[in-house]
């Protein structure tokens, strides 16, 4: 196994950065980012037709082939989440077109109309201190189609999971995504593609530790923990390209997902195991 | 509060922990609220009352109510254009 390790971590430094986006430094982005790093795209077929997209409190990579982001980043402390926390409770905001992506590669509400598929955010709304944040963050470039069951019970899970992290004093970087994996795909109007799994990875700098989520767009409740290593293999993105080889092969033990309730509360036995760890 | 139920796919209503969203054949409302016994608790009971107002007001008097939404349309097969070569 160790041998194994070794021989992955040869080849990922032979692979090459197929996009490294760069974002202005006025633009403040980059403070989304650990050590202003933006992940690594080191599959070639997702690097084409991406546009990074700064928002207040997010940075973006849109993808124009899947139009969806391919990863959305957020730096989270504690005065952050507070803020976050502090703002009133009843807001209203609205799902909205990117204007700042070109046209025909633009994801538009219609493409959403009727699929029986949430508009789930990468970057949660949560976590979004400021009413600019927080519509911003309702931009479709932030978006994916996820299934109804996932987003709304296991996935507001981890989101809260990696809140509770950062209120608990930590700060947190975090990169969200989705993983499209397999011969087929399924395609919201022929335009949008529906993920196959979701990933987010977690790096809390206090501790030196990392790891991800990485749950299947379904309604199964399943996940998995996976190391930043791993997650690089099957996702084809170096999420935290600043981390060490030692943290990035090892996943820290993440906090269980607290959902408020359960459409089906089966968990798979990884996740069982887990959770019977703690946190 | 701006939301117009079942006319377009964009409102979106927070009210602490819960999520409602609005779509022309659905709408989602999921997470949780806690209604406390003061005066925060009366402006959440409040609004809520007034967001399934607009709700029911809606599906009462809008046109053509069917007995059932139609279905979702699936989605299409397409080749994965990030598929490993």
């Amino acid at each position: 196994m160790a041998q194994f390790s070794r021989l992955q971590a040869f080849v990922c430094v032979a692979f090459v950065f197929f996009t490294a986006p760069v974002f202005a430094a006025q633009d403040g982005c980059s403070s989304q980012l650990y050590r202003g790093t933006a992940p690594a795209i080191q599959t070639e077929a997702l690097a084409g037709q991406t546009h990074p997209i700064c928002f207040s409190e997010i940075a973006v990579l849109y993808s124009g082939i899947s139009r969806t982001p391919l990863w959305s980043a957020e730096h989270l402390t504690p005065a952050r989440i507070e803020r976050a926390r502090s703002l009133p409770r009843l807001r209203s905001n609205a799902f909205h077109e990117e204007s700042r992506v070109p046209g025909e590669e633009r994801s538009e509400l219609s493409d959403y109309r009727r699929s029986g598929f949430d508009r789930g955010h990468m970057a949660p709304n949560g976590d979004m201190s400021t009413p600019v944040a927080q519509e911003e963050s309702f931009s479709l470039a932030n978006m994916i189609p996820q299934d109804p069951c996932n987003n709304e019970v296991l996935w507001e899970g981890i989101e809260s999971a990696v809140r509770d992290v950062a209120l608990s004093g930590d700060e947190v970087f975090v990169v969200t995504g989705p993983a499209f994996l397999g011969a087929d795909l399924q395609s919201l109007k022929g335009r949008v593609l529906v993920p196959t799994h979701i990933y987010k990875a977690i790096y809390v700098p206090s501790r030196n530790a990392a790891a991800a989520y990485f749950a299947p767009n379904d309604d199964s409740q399943n996940w998995e923990t996976l190391s930043i290593a791993d997650l690089e293999t099957r996702v084809g993105i170096d999420v935290f390209p600043q981390l060490d080889g030692k943290v990035r092969r090892h996943a820290m033990i993440l906090p269980a997902p607290t959902p408020h309730f359960g459409c089906r509360l089966q968990t798979s036995e990884a996740s069982q195991q887990r959770s019977s760890q703690g946190r | 509060m701006n939301f117009a139920p079942f006319k377009n796919e964009s409102d979106a209503v927070t009210l602490g922990d819960l999520k409602i969203e609005n779509r022309e054949d659905q709408i989602a409302i999921y997470g949780r609220l806690t209604l406390t016994r003061d005066r925060a608790g009366l402006e959440a009971a409040k609004a809520l009352k007034e967001l399934f107002g607009k709700i029911v007001n809606e599906l009462e008097n809008g046109p053509d109510l069917p007995i059932k939404v139609a279905a979702a349309e699936p989605p299409k097969k397409v080749k994965n254009p990030f598929g490993q070569a």
